[in-house]
This record gives C-alpha cells, sequence and structure tokens, in this order.
C-alpha cells in the first residue's frame, strides 16, 4: 500500500503539536477566499449489498434523550446510574419493554460487534469506559462471545490514554488501528477509499479501516459531545468517518475546513453505512469549546445526558444545537461563526479563549449528511424524546 | 569483572522499570545534573510506548512493533536486534544474563542479553503489558487475560497462575513472600509469591492501571477513581488516601518517606509517604501517565518534556524538550539520562 501523507507525517494528537505538524500555516490569511470544494471519488467494498440497518437504520429522525445529573459527579460517572439511563433509552428508541430485546433488533449472536469509541480528548472528555461496559455487557446478554467484541478506534495512543485496556473486561479485543506517532499503513483496505485533492496534496486517498470492511458485521458507534475546531461539532458522523478511514486530517488547513462534504460523504460509503446500526451519543460531558483534544475543564460540562439513535444526522442535529445553545449561554460566538478576525494560527489561544478558533467551522457536514440521505436534519421533523 | 568495576556498573545500570525491583527509581544514590547536551540518538524506526532499561554499558529497549535493540551506550549503534512475534508495549527486564518483555502475543520472551537469541516463552491468554518482575528465580507477570503468571527463571516453565478477574497491565511488585498488583477489576491484591493463594484484596472505586511500590510494610498505588492509595501490605487496609483531580495511570516512585506520582489532571503530586499529607505538587503537562523517577535531590517525569522537580519545593529545576515521550520513563545512569519517545527516538543527553 503507498504510504499516506497522515502516516508519512506522524500527525500526533496533542493540540498545538498536531496541528503544526499537519500544516498549519501562519502565514495563510483568514480573509482570503477559501478554495473550491474538490470532485470526492468514493469506492466501497465492490458487491456489498447493503443493509436495512444501516444508516439511518431502524427509525430515521428519531432521538432519545435520557439524562440524570446523578450520571456524573466531580468527573466521575456512575456505572449504576448509567447502566439505568442506557436500558431506558433503548426501550424508548425501540419500544420494546425489555432493554434484551431492545438490544436484539440490532444484534445477533453471531455478530461480530464492533463498538466504536471515541478516545480523542482523553482523558479530560472521551467515551466513558463506565458506558462502554454497559454496551458490552448488554452484547454479551444477547449470547455474543467476548472474543467476538471489539472495542476499536483510530489511534491506539489515544486509547491507552483513556487506559480502556484496564478498564474494559477480559476476553473482549482492544483495538488501536493505528499509532498516532509512527506505523506503517497496515490495518487499512487498498480497495476502499475516498479520493479528494483539498488542498493540493500528494497522497489524495484515505483508506477504510479493515477491520470495518471486513472482520466486525455490526458497529455501535458511540461518540462525544463535542464543539470540534474544524467541523462545528463531533458527534456520531465525524466518530466514524473519522475514525474509520486513515489520512483525514487533510480535510482542514488553517483556516479552511472541508469536513464538510467530506464527513458525510465518508459515512456512505460501504460497508461503513450498512454496519453502523446504533450509535449511543456520551454526553456525560460536553465540550462547548476546545474540541476535539481539550483538556481545559472550564470548557467542559457535566450534564450527564445519553443520546440513543439510529440515525446519526438526527443525533448530530440535536447535538449541534445544544451545543450552540451553550455557547451562547457562555457568551462565545455561534459555531456558524465566520468572521475572520476570531481566526488565530496559536493553538494555545485557541485552547483557553472562546472567542477564538483555529478554522472556520462547518456544522453544515450534518445536514449535508442529510441530503446524502444519511438522515433527517430538520429538527422539526425530528422525534427527539427528552426522558 | 572486578569489584570496582562491580560497583561502578551497580550504579549505573537501571534492570527494570523504575530502576529496580523496589520501584525507588533510582534514588538519591544516583548522581543527576542538568543535561546540556545529547550524545547520540537512535531511530528504531517505529513507536515506542514502554521504557529502556540499561545494564553494563546496554541500553535495552523494545519498539511496538516487537523488535527489541541492544544499544551500545557509548556509540547510540544497536549491537543487536529481537523481533518478538507480535507488539510489544512492555518494559523488558534484567536478570542475569537474560532480558525478559511481554509481547501483544500473550507470550512472555527470555532473551540472552549477550546474542539477542531467543531462549524460551511463556504464554498467557492475551496481551502482556506489564513488565516481568523477577525473584528468587521466578518471573512473575501479569496479563490481560486477567491472571498472574510465575514461571521459572531458567526454562520458562509454569509455576502456578492465579485469576484476578480483570485486565492486569500493572506491574507487580514482589516481595520475599508475597506479591501485590492492580487489577482492572478495581482491586488491589496481595498474592503469596510462593502459591499465588490471594491474602488479601481491597478494592477502589474503579479500574487500576497503576504499578504499586511498596516500602516500610506500606503499599503505594493509584487507582482510576482518582485516588492514591497506601494500603497496610500485611493487611490491606487503607491508611491513607489522596484524591487528585482525574484517574491515575501513571506508578508512585519512593525514596526514604518521600512518595511521588502523576495524576492524568498534569499534576505530579509529592506525599509524605507516613501520613499521605501533600508536601507539594506541581503542574507538568496536560496529562501525566508516565511513572515518576527519583535522581538526585530532584524528581524526574516525562509529560511532553521532560521535567526535573526539586525534590523539596516541587520547582521545575529543567526541562529537556525533547520527544514526546510522555508515556516512557527515563532512565537516569551516573552521568547520561535515556530517553525513549513516541515517536521511536532513543535519546543519551550528557
Amino acid at each position: 500500500m503507498i504510504m499516506d501523507r497522515r502516516t508519512f507525517m506522524k500527525a500526533g494528537c496533542l493540540g498545538s503539536a498536531s496541528l503544526l505538524i499537519q500544516g498549519l500555516d501562519p502565514m495563510m490569511r483568514a480573509d482570503s477566499a477559501p478554495p473550491a470544494v474538490p470532485a470526492i471519488e468514493l469506492h466501497g467494498l465492490p458487491n456489498y449489498k447493503p443493509s436495512p440497518l444501516g444508516m439511518p437504520g431502524l427509525f430515521p429522525g428519531r432521538v432519545i434523550e435520557v439524562r440524570d445529573q446523578a450520571a456524573i459527579t466531580n468527573n466521575r460517572v456512575s456505572q449504576p446510574v448509567v447502566r439505568g439511563l442506557l436500558r431506558q433509552a433503548m426501550k424508548q428508541l425501540t419500544g420494546e419493554s425489555s432493554p434484551r430485546d431492545a438490544w436484539a433488533k440490532f444484534i445477533q449472536p453471531n455478530d461480530i460487534v464492533g463498538i466504536k469509541i471515541n478516545p480523542s480528548g482523553a482523558p479530560a472528555c472521551c467515551s466513558s469506559p463506565e458506558l462502554v461496559r454497559e454496551i458490552i455487557g448488554a452484547i454479551r446478554d444477547l449470547g455474543v462471545p467476548a472474543r467476538n467484541i471489539l472495542v476499536y478506534d483510530r489511534y491506539s495512543y489515544e486509547i491507552d490514554l483513556g487506559s480502556y485496556q484496564a478498564l474494559l473486561p477480559t476476553e473482549i479485543q482492544i483495538v488501536g488501528i493505528q499509532d498516532a506517532f509512527a506505523g506503517s499503513g497496515d490495518g487499512y483496505e487498498p480497495t476502499v477509499y475516498c479520493d479528494a485533492n483539498f488542498f493540493g496534496e500528494w497522497e489524495t486517498r484515505s483508506y477504510m479501516a479493515s477491520i470495518v470492511a471486513h472482520q466486525v458485521t455490526k458497529i455501535i458507534n458511540v461518540p462525544t459531545m463535542k464543539d470540534h475546531s474544524a467541523s462545528g461539532v463531533t458527534g456520531a458522523l465525524k466518530n466514524l468517518a473519522y475514525g474509520t478511514f486513515n489520512n483525514v486530517a487533510r480535510t482542514h488547513r488553517a483556516p479552511y475546513s472541508f469536513t464538510n462534504p467530506a464527513i458525510g460523504s465518508l459515512c456512505t460509503v460501504e460497508p461503513l453505512r450498512s454496519k453502523s446500526v446504533l450509535h449511543i451519543m456520551d454526553g456525560m460531558r460536553q465540550v462547548w469549546h476546545g474540541g476535539p483534544l481539550t483538556q481545559v475543564q472550564e470548557f467542559i460540562e457535566q450534564p450527564g445526558i445519553l443520546l440513543v439513535a439510529t440515525d446519526p444526522v438526527a443525533m448530530d442535529t440535536i447535538e449541534l444545537a445544544a451545543i450552540e445553545k451553550k455557547r451562547r449561554e457562555k457568551g462565545a460566538p455561534s459555531v456558524w461563526e465566520h468572521d475572520p478576525g476570531s481566526i488565530t494560527p496559536d493553538t494555545n489561544v485557541f485552547f483557553h479563549d472562546a472567542n477564538k478558533n483555529l478554522f472556520f467551522r462547518q456544522p453544515g457536514h450534518v445536514e449535508a449528511a442529510g441530503k446524502l440521505g444519511l438522515g433527517v436534519a430538520d429538527l422539526k421533523q425530528i422525534d427527539h424524546r427528552v426522558v | 569483572m572486578t569489584q570496582e568495576a562491580a560497583k561502578q556498573h551497580s550504579t549505573r545500570d537501571w534492570p527494570t522499570l523504575l530502576g529496580d525491583n523496589a520501584r525507588t527509581g533510582g534514588q538519591g544514590q544516583r548522581p543527576l545534573h542538568r543535561p546540556d547536551k545529547a550524545a547520540w540518538q537512535f531511530r528504531s524506526g517505529d513507536a515506542i510506548r514502554s521504557a529502556p532499561v540499561l545494564q553494563e554499558g546496554v541500553l535495552y529497549v523494545a519498539s511496538v512493533s516487537g523488535a527489541l535493540y541492544a544499544i551500545d551506550v557509548s556509540t547510540g549503534l544497536s549491537q543487536w536486534k529481537f523481533q518478538a512475534a507480535a507488539q510489544v508495549h512492555s518494559t523488558p527486564s534484567l536478570s542475569g544474563n537474560t532480558i525478559l518483555l511481554g509481547c501483544d502475543d500473550g507470550k512472555v520472551y527470555a532473551v540472552d542479553r549477550h546474542s539477542g537469541k531467543k531462549l524460551w516463552d511463556a504464554a498467557s491468554q492475551a496481551e502482556v503489558w506489564s513488565s516481568p518482575v523477577i525473584r528468587n528465580g521466578i518471573v512473575y507477570f501479569g496479563s490481560a487475560d486477567g491472571r498472574v503468571y510465575a514461571v521459572d527463571l531458567q526454562s520458562g516453565r509454569p509455576r502456578w497462575s492465579r485469576d484476578l478477574g480483570g485486565r492486569i497491565y500493572s506491574t507487580a511488585y514482589v516481595a520475599e513472600r508475597s506479591l501485590y498488583v492492580g487489577c482492572g477489576d478495581g482491586k488491589v491484591y496481595c498474592l503469596e509469591s510462593a502459591s499465588g493463594k490471594v491474602v488479601w484484596d481491597t478494592p477502589t472505586g474503579n479500574g487500576i492501571d497503576s504499578s504499586p511500590a511498596v516500602t516500610n510494610e506500606i503499599v503505594l498505588i493509584g487507582s482510576e477513581d482518582f485516588f492514591v492509595y497506601a494500603l497496610n501490605a500485611s493487611t490491606g487496609e487503607v491508611r491513607w488516601k489522596y484524591e487528585t483531580g482525574l484517574g491515575i495511570a501513571s506508578s508512585p516512585a519512593v525514596s526514604g518517606d518521600f512518595a511521588a506520582i502523576g495524576s492524568k489532571d498534569g499534576f505530579l503530586y509529592a506525599f509524605d509517604l507516613r501520613t499521605g499529607q501533600l508536601r507539594w505538587k506541581t503542574a507538568v503537562g496536560e496529562v501525566v501517565t508516565a511513572p515518576p523517577v527519583i535522581g538526585d535531590g530532584v524528581v524526574c517525569i516525562q509529560a511532553g518534556g521532560t521535567f526535573a522537580l526539586d525534590i523539596g519545593t516541587g520547582k521545575v529545576v529543567w526541562r529537556a524538550s525533547l520527544g514526546g515521550a510522555i508515556q516512557s520513563v527515563p532512565v537516569l545512569a551516573a552521568d547520561s539520562i535515556y530517553l525513549a519517545s513516541l515517536s521511536g527516538e532513543i535519546h543519551a543527553l550528557r
């Protein structure tokens, strides 16, 4: 396989370092004309038969929100409270009377289940191990052997920071598709990719992770609830797209971002679209500025929320509204703000000033994903049930 | 080796994680000065997620790709390379002419430290990220399969294994009769080192990634429940505990009644070991997961850069901004410091 730019550049994951080595050009003027959106060529797995469980899934437009202040106290997530919230949400989503029957709508005992966590931003805000344990427990209750459950993300290093290895049950597999700091293109399927030249980069392809293309049969997506400096928010869509394909940081070069339309486009590629059957958004913590990597507690609320849906677009639309509301309450600019004066090339400034950003955020990626058929983006049409 | 040479080596060697099996982190007997130049740099070509160890002028370091290198510290050149069958996240340990390291294929490999040839391997059922510990001819290690294993140092033959019920990433501390280890099920365990029988277990509020230090009848360890625990080594009773701002994956270093440990909240904490009273805490990075080590009047910690803090006040004495080796541990030798970076470089500073 061709060594991709991301691998070659050894993109890091710790804030300033990563942005600098990904080609942030402080000389690029924020008020210069944005480059045109390039053509995006998508190559899915040949002859893959789409599944009716695939996005937007069994319940398009439906989002269940459950919350309990006791779910998180002083940054500690309560396992029993999360268990209750998840069971309640699954029953509400499916209309089933038991959590087991609710889960059985998505997972069969012979499935190989991938749980796509979001450890980016660990330890301050990442998919809570307590929630992941409950998901594993629910899947095992259906008769799925532990060895057929994979908890995965793109970067093994970020998984380490979250200590998932030590905190999750024995026998399940914990997979970092690649190392953040070094390594080869191993772990990616060379025939499944997105080809687009965003900024004149020499490697224009992003490849799908092999475990998604070939190994798992179902994916449970566990995104977090965060502002994102390039995409506006990072939720279900971005967690799937940018956690499944490599060489994706090239879609944003300060101050411009092509996360719209890249995020939605990547989510349509088979078999990612068909295998992603359920999205459980971890809103125990909510980052309203500095995402996705911030460790600044000042910008992290602890509302104790879970969102559950099969429709990632509807879910992210609810998330986007929540992040916008919080930013408004805090006096921070909208994620839709495109004032050149708000752009800074200094990551340290960005991390500590909610009025500054590194990119012109692209929250429109959610609506764009809706137009690609991945779900419902119109708030008025979303069946948002707050329990 | 002459007696004098042996003595010299004893102050320069660093055969296990945190310096020695007592986790002293190279206490005050190891002179340390502010480094002012880079002597050499070795590039492994792959990420390094474990710490180097040092014996008789040879630095042993494993890369994630499973390559174990023996690097001559006088030249920075590799003498040999051993290739394990899978990835390696385990810090090697040295005992005599044998170097031991855990592997993601579930095995612990014993390698001849002069030739780089495999001597034996011992299997578990899941990856071994902990560092093997050697005492009285027995090798002890924990595995992600939830078991602690004891195997013979000479042959790798199993002595006993004990299922503890959670993933084990904590490196055990082995005393004459007892073995102490943290577990993913949130408990700290004391086992009989001869049989593996559980003597006591003490629950914490979340899983344990940290490795214990034991001194003066106190077991010191961190938990993902944000607390540092000091337990009675005989009974497991909690003598004191201290709450940090986030989970603890770092491991403690101790020297006399001084103890230090990092937290994911970005601070390095220093305690009075007997009372648990906080002596100082210093912000050293966004996240601290590496264990500190104690040098001559300073505590060193890797959190982005390498920091040396005054042991009495916690103030930064010097800082080396080489590599992003936040999960590794600096090796403090007599006149040198060796650092491994996540991007795969080994730096020798003089």
